[in-house]
């Protein structure tokens, strides 16, 4: 038993001393269940602030209402104009509303339109567009969209019930109808009628206070405008999150063979033939960008051998984002080989990265879930913009007048993060 | 043909050469012995042009040599001490990589790394994974990779650490016929003495990132006070004669003998006529001469092992 304890004891030496051990033991887990507990927790409170395009074009009470209390809650933030390429700000009209959504600049948008509750209509109408890029995410705003019409204006359920009644009855019976209960009530309960009259709605007026609610007397008109002739939404939607997680992982790994070369004593065998670290540098990043660009060209092959993801139809443009992801990729990974010291702190260190930012940077699930501080991080990450260069490409068919902002974020992030890498090379223990 | 003057190399507050200077004649075999830690391997590193030197300079040819002397590398060969191989690949692969950083013509390459393979006895051997390979093995080719360009200058870093007597001698056999029909320059750093005695014509011997003493192995241990060393067991014949050898050394009494260091300037003659006077029997004596290992003790006060 004694030697059992000395070599358990021996092992807990040994895994304290390793921070790399440690932090994939500990601080890993700690990160994601931090990243997953407020994203998951943050929706079972609501969203927070989702851009929701908005345009009231109806003067009923009930739409100037409910644009009153959408605009109230926190759970989305109304976008109702727009600058111009002259910059002047313009409220928007449908058509435009509809040419952003599809251009990808929000998912979706709530039209009250002008015939949304006249004198004489029995239900609301509204519309609603939507990009459904991420699935959930329209799944949970449709839901919370209604849950707030429905909670936050009763009154018009019952004014609609009222004018229910009035039409299967008649006006005359649908008076008749309620003066009879009124009477009963002040029989057997002994109160005022003209009070029980007071407070059943007149169908004209606003004074209901009913609490019901009936989901049919809101007809929400949906309109999908992105991504209805793809054949497999699912995969389509979630192929370029997973692969910029694994380009990472392979690129981590294969930029951090630099500090395996140097350990074995290639890298100077290397170096003291007519080698520069340049020479070094450079084909180390060409190895592992064009290591990159095979990788992901090899997943969408295979998505679209096996989902049916249609990686042809705008070719040129997925080309063009996975040559700036995988560079930008690369650079990440030649950044993490300049700042570490041995092999075992890339892991560890590119395993926490790289978790980090597939989940906050929405490779697993809608930034929009998240708080607003975290958004503000997801967009650091190299995975958010190649996502979105990614959804764009595959998912809204974009061109290049519409991706040329994600390439040149990504190109930025892979340039400025291999200014840093080079100096610290320049400095650093590699070479 | 290679003029180290004055190099000076820190890492933050250790010294790890301290105005070393040095001197190295084409096609000689030069051995740089010091105990670990010593500054070799820091000097093999700015010889191959790894680093770069705080101070001093190195010349190849007159031609001052730094880490940007891209061409001059050709000229150099670096057997590093530890085992810079790739494992997962086969000893050739492993060659036709480290060749193709010279630019070497591809059919040159391939008789080339035939012929070193052959002649390291690895031929057989060379579709194997190096991971396969014995220690001997691994430290073998690790040498001919540096041999592909043909340099003028070898540097071989502790080449023969964790390898068998048996490789030891095949390493040491092939560094002596390259360097004698070649006429390749080899440098060698070694922190054993038998190493360094056994092949180098000249030594330089390192200490704390000084040169304390170099020239052959002659000039070296000419520098030591005493040419020899005598041992006369301790017993009741010596004994009473010990005294009598007094004046040809130092004696040093230890509990079963007495250990003579003979003065440089008496000849031998002269301790045998003296022990013919006092009787000492020569079945109680032994001589040995000093080593540099002696030499190293002498100069440090501490063994190059320590």
């Amino acid at each position: 038993m004694r030697t059992v304890l000395k070599l358990f004891v021996k092992d807990y030496t040994l895994f304290f001393r390793d921070k790399v051990a440690l932090s994939l033991t500990f601080l890993i887990p700690v990160v994601l269940i931090f990243i997953f507990g407020k994203v998951f927790g943050g929706l079972e409170s609501g969203i927070e602030h989702l851009q929701v395009g908005f345009i009231n074009n109806s003067t009923a009470p009930v739409a100037q209402k409910l644009e009153k209390v959408l605009d109230s809650t926190k759970n989305f933030l109304l976008v109702k104009k727009y600058k111009d390429d002259k910059g002047n700000v313009i409220q928007y009209d449908t058509n435009v509303m509809k040419n952003h959504i599809r251009a990808g600049k929000f998912s979706s948008a709530l039209i009250i339109p002008e015939d949304a509750f006249t004198d004489t209509s029995k239900s609301l109408k509204l519309k609603f567009f939507y990009d459904p890029k991420n699935e959930f995410e329209m799944q949970l705003v449709d839901g919370m969209l209604q849950k707030i019409i429905m909670q936050q204006i009763p009154e018009l359920f019952q004014k609609s019930m009222m004018r229910q009644a009035e039409t299967d009855l008649g006006k005359e019976k649908g008076s008749s109808f309620n003066s009879e209960i009124a009477r009963t009530v002040n029989k057997y309960y002994k109160i005022d009628t003209s009070l029980i009259l007071s407070d059943i709605p007149d169908s004209q007026n606003d004074t209901g206070r009913a609490e019901n609610i009936f989901g049919n007397i809101v007809n929400i008109e949906k309109q999908q405008l992105v991504g209805k002739e793809i054949a497999n939404p699912m995969a389509t939607r979630s192929v370029g999150g997973w692969a910029m997680m694994f380009l990472l992982f392979t690129i981590t790994g294969s930029a951090t063979s630099l500090l395996d070369e140097k350990k074995s004593g290639v890298m100077i065998r290397i170096l003291s033939a007519p080698v520069t670290r340049s020479h070094i540098l450079w084909s180390k990043y060409l190895f592992n960008m064009s290591l990159g660009i095979i990788q992901l060209s090899v997943m969408f092959l295979f998505g679209f051998i096996l989902f049916k993801i249609d990686i042809f139809s705008n070719i040129f443009n997925l080309i063009l984002i996975v040559l700036a992801a995988s560079s930008a990729c690369t650079a990440f990974g030649m950044l993490l080989a300049s700042l570490v010291k041995t092999t075992k702190q890339a892991d560890g260190w590119g395993t926490l990265l790289i978790l980090m930012m597939s989940a906050v940077g929405g490779a697993w699930f809608p930034v929009s879930f998240m708080p607003q501080t975290i958004q503000f991080f997801s967009k650091l990450t190299i995975v958010y913009w190649s996502v979105e260069g990614f959804l764009a490409v595959l998912w809204r068919g974009a061109g290049f007048t519409d991706i040329w902002q994600y390439l040149v974020i990504l190109v930025g992030i892979s340039v400025a993060i291999n200014i840093w890498s080079v100096y610290n090379f320049k400095r650093g223990n590699v070479f | 043909m290679i003029e180290i003057s004055n190099l000076t190399k820190r890492y933050k507050n250790i010294i790890a050469l301290d105005g070393v200077s040095l001197e190295i004649k084409s096609g000689e075999f030069f051995g740089l012995l010091g105990p670990n830690g010593a500054g070799k391997s820091t000097l093999m590193n700015l010889l191959a042009g790894y680093i770069e030197a705080d101070s001093g300079s190195i010349k190849f040819d007159n031609e001052v040599f730094s880490r940007d002397s891209i061409q001059l590398r050709k000229k150099i060969g670096l057997a590093p001490q530890s085992l810079a191989l790739y494992d997962d690949v086969s000893a050739e692969t492993n060659l036709k990589i480290f060749g193709s950083l010279y630019l070497m013509n591809k059919k040159e390459l391939k008789n080339i790394i035939k012929e070193k393979l052959d002649t390291a006895g690895l031929y057989e051997r060379r579709k194997d994974h190096v991971k396969t390979f014995s220690g001997g093995m691994k430290r073998r080719l690790n040498l001919i990779a540096a041999l592909l360009h043909s340099p003028e200058v070898l540097l071989c870093d502790e080449p023969t650490v964790g390898v068998d007597p048996q490789s030891r001698n095949a390493i040491f056999d092939f560094l002596q016929k390259i360097n004698d029909e070649e006429n390749i320059t080899i440098i060698y750093t070694t922190h054993y003495m038998e190493e360094a005695e056994r092949l180098c014509k000249r030594i330089a011997i390192i200490d704390m990132g000084k040169i304390i003493a170099q020239g052959t192995k002659d000039e070296l241990l000419n520098m030591l006070q005493y040419k020899e060393e005598i041992f006369i067991s301790k017993n009741e014949k010596t004994i009473p004669c010990i005294n009598s050898l007094s004046k040809t050394g130092e004696i040093t009494e230890f509990t079963d003998k007495y250990v003579v260091k003979v003065k440089g300037d008496i000849k031998m003659s002269e301790i045998f006529k003296l022990f013919e006077e006092s009787g000492i029997d020569y079945s109680n004596i032994d001589f040995q001469r000093p080593t540099i290992e002696e030499l190293f003790l002498n100069l440090t006060g501490k063994r190059l092992r320590d």
